[in-house]
Formats: structure tokens, sequence, C-alpha cells
């Protein structure tokens, strides 16, 4: 995570390209002409983006979001958020999104024939503490077929979406799980060039956060693009 | 000695299970107050993308909508907004683009600053039109073509 990185140059291996011919889809969305390079120090990069939200207890625990509990492997995923400075992202708008335990979206043109969990939504939203820091409570996502290849099977993953001081650091992005067998054949997590790079969207299994007869612990650190931290909750409208 | 940000990943097609949430209510705008761009955000063979998300900013702020199934979004931003960032998130993106609209008359967009970046052939596609009625654009983002909106690498 020290590794030192150096501008464009150095995010064409680490971020994915926009035309990644394995995921197909990219192919006719993907922009084609050249991007036009802003000024590093543009200011339109250091306009805050309001991605605010009032954000209640239960929203960071997907299990305990309908009457009874979702069915699955209870996990526990903590992490924190720091800026490529390494200072802390406090106050940061976390929304989760995910499959159930069988693999199936709480989505209307999900139409995987898995089923359905009446206790179990797949949405969480959160903010970072004074420490950057983050944890919710949730299930284990099942994997899922989706059409894009012959057999192609997406591994199980969280959708992360974040909110840091401005566009540079906005950032959506999936977190997996670690030893899942379909990480060899997934065009979207192998659309990142950088073999270090992919692998930390790779969670850690962690014994520190694993709760006794509760749940398992998986570990997930985040960094930021941008180095001016997000006001403090305090200073929230 | 900088640290790497994470990588990004793609929206995907449910990500309204996750960010619905803060979907602009625009039950909830004072029109009297608002300005209104609606558009149609299409793919390299012309066709709707029913399932992006765009997020509009201004200095102070903020507006996130989804396309409808033909592709469509429309959205409230503040009366005396000139110019919105934009950031639109899709299946098929593995990470956002980045583009700007502005909301005057072509003339002023063009002397902006960011613009003067951008060959004169494209500007256009930086710029709203103006709708049928007062206070109303349309703005179209084309992501590939002859057409294709102005991106910015950042």
């Amino acid at each position: 995570m020290t590794t030192p990185i150096e501008g464009r140059e150095g995010r064409k291996k680490t971020q994915p390209p926009y035309l990644f011919p394995g995921y197909v889809s990219t192919q006719k969305r993907g922009p084609l002409k050249p991007l036009i390079l802003l000024p590093e120090n543009s200011s339109s990069l250091f306009r805050p983006v309001f991605g605010r939200d009032s954000v209640r207890p239960t929203d960071a625990d997907l299990t305990r979001q309908h009457a009874g509990e979702p069915l699955g492997e209870r996990i526990i995923v903590s992490g924190k958020v720091v800026d490529d400075d390494g200072h802390p992202v406090r106050g940061a708008l976390i929304e989760l999104w995910q499959a159930n335990a069988a693999g199936r979206y709480h989505h209307h043109l999900d139409t995987h024939a898995a089923p359905l969990d009446p206790n179990f939504t797949g949405c969480g939203r959160l903010l970072t503490d004074a420490q950057g820091a983050y944890s919710f409570v949730s299930i284990k996502p099942g994997a899922y077929p989706w059409k894009n290849h012959e057999n192609a099977w997406r591994p199980a993953h969280i959708h992360f979406s974040l909110f840091g001081a401005g566009i540079l650091s906005r950032l959506v992005t999936q977190m997996y799980f670690p030893g899942d067998p379909l990480f060899a054949r997934d065009p979207i997590f192998n659309s990142i060039p950088d073999e270090a790079a992919r692998t930390r969207l790779i969670s850690t299994f962690d014994w520190q956060t694993t709760k006794p007869e509760f749940a398992l612990g998986y570990r997930f650190d985040i960094v930021l693009r941008g180095s001016k931290s997000t006001p403090m909750e305090t200073d929230h409208p | 000695m900088k640290l790497i940000p994470t990588a990004s990943q793609t929206v995907g097609p449910f990500f309204s299970i996750g960010l619905a949430h803060m979907h602009q209510d625009s039950t909830k705008i004072n029109s009297a107050n608002a300005q209104t761009i609606t558009g149609t955000v299409v793919d390299g063979d012309g066709r709707p993308i029913p399932d992006c998300v765009l997020e509009f900013s201004t200095a102070s702020s903020f507006a996130r909508v989804p396309t409808s199934v033909e592709g469509e979004y429309s959205v409230n931003v503040e009366a005396e907004t000139t110019l919105c960032e934009v950031l639109l998130f899709m299946r098929g993106l593995l990470k956002p683009v980045y583009t700007q609209v502005y909301l005057c008359d072509a003339a002023k967009a063009r002397d902006a600053i960011t613009s003067k970046l951008v060959p004169q052939d494209r500007i256009g596609t930086l710029i709203a039109q103006p709708g049928i009625a007062a206070k109303q654009f349309v703005w179209n983002v084309n992501m590939q073509g002859d057409d294709e909106t102005v991106f910015f690498d950042y």
C-alpha cells in the first residue's frame, strides 16, 4: 500500500480501463475518443461533492432490517478509509449493496433462478468515524451467473460507494472474499492490470473482529484519491 | 509517500438497491428556484442506456438521478447554476466518466476556462440546449460516436 504511484501513468496500472474486451458491455459504453486532460490543479476537481445522508444505526446492520433474520453466513466487515496521504477520511458516507446468500439481488431485473430472501434487501449505509473506521454486519453474498460469456459467474462481492472530499475521491468499487475460485475467470476483477492493486480488493479474514458464537470478521481498507479529508461530521449542514 | 488509491469497479446493473435512497426527489423541489435538465444517455449504437446513474455537483449542491427504461433522466439544479460537474456510472463502465455541462449561452460557455482545453468542434457536447420553457435545458450524453460527449481524464 506504500508503493509510490506516478500520476496518470501509474493509474493506468492500478485502475481499470474504460475498454476491456473481456467485459463485453464496455465495448459500446466506454468512451472511444481521447479524454481531455484536466490540469491536476483544476478547481473543478476540488469542488466538494455533497454525498450526505442521514444514517440510522440499523442501516449498518443488513441482518436487522426485516421481521426475521436472513439466511446465510453472518459476517462483520470493517476497515479504515484513508486519503492518499494516509490521513483518515472522517464522516465519509459509505453506501453498500449486495446479493443475498443464494446469489440473488433484491432487484426486479435480476432473473437468476435462485431464491429471494424475504429478510434480506442487501442495502446498507454508514459514516466513517473520527478515525476513518467503519464496520457493518451482513451475510456473505453468494456467487451468481451472468451472461457475459459462456458459463460466466461473478465471484462473491459487496458493492461499496464512497464520498470523500471531492470529485477526485468519489469511488465505487467491489469488495471480494479471500480464496474465491472464480477470480481467475472474472473479467471485472481482472480488468485491473496490476496484480497488487487487484489483490487489494480482496478482503482478509480477521480473527480480531470475528465474534465468538456470532459472526466471521473480514477486513477491507480503502484509500481514496485526494489529500483533503472531508469535513468533520459536526460541520455537516 | 503517496498511497495507491483503491481500484474502481463497475456499479453493475443493480446499483439502485444501494443508491436509490439519495435519488433526487423532484416532488420536494420548489420549481421557482430550480432549473431542470433533461436528456437521454445513449451507447455507441445509439441505443438508450437504461441502467445509468448520473451525479450532478455544483459549488453548493449535489443531485443523483438514474435513467429510465428509455435512457432518460431529469434533474433539478439551483436556479443560478451555470456549470455542473457530472459523473456517470453504469454497467459496462469499470470507472465513472467525468464530464461537465454548461447552463448558459453558448458564447459564455465557450469562454469558460475548462472548455478552452476542449477542441472547438466538440465543445457543443458540454453545452445544454434551451428547452421549451424558461429554466429548462436539454443535454444528451453520447458515450461513443461522432457526437461522443467530451469526457475528462482526472
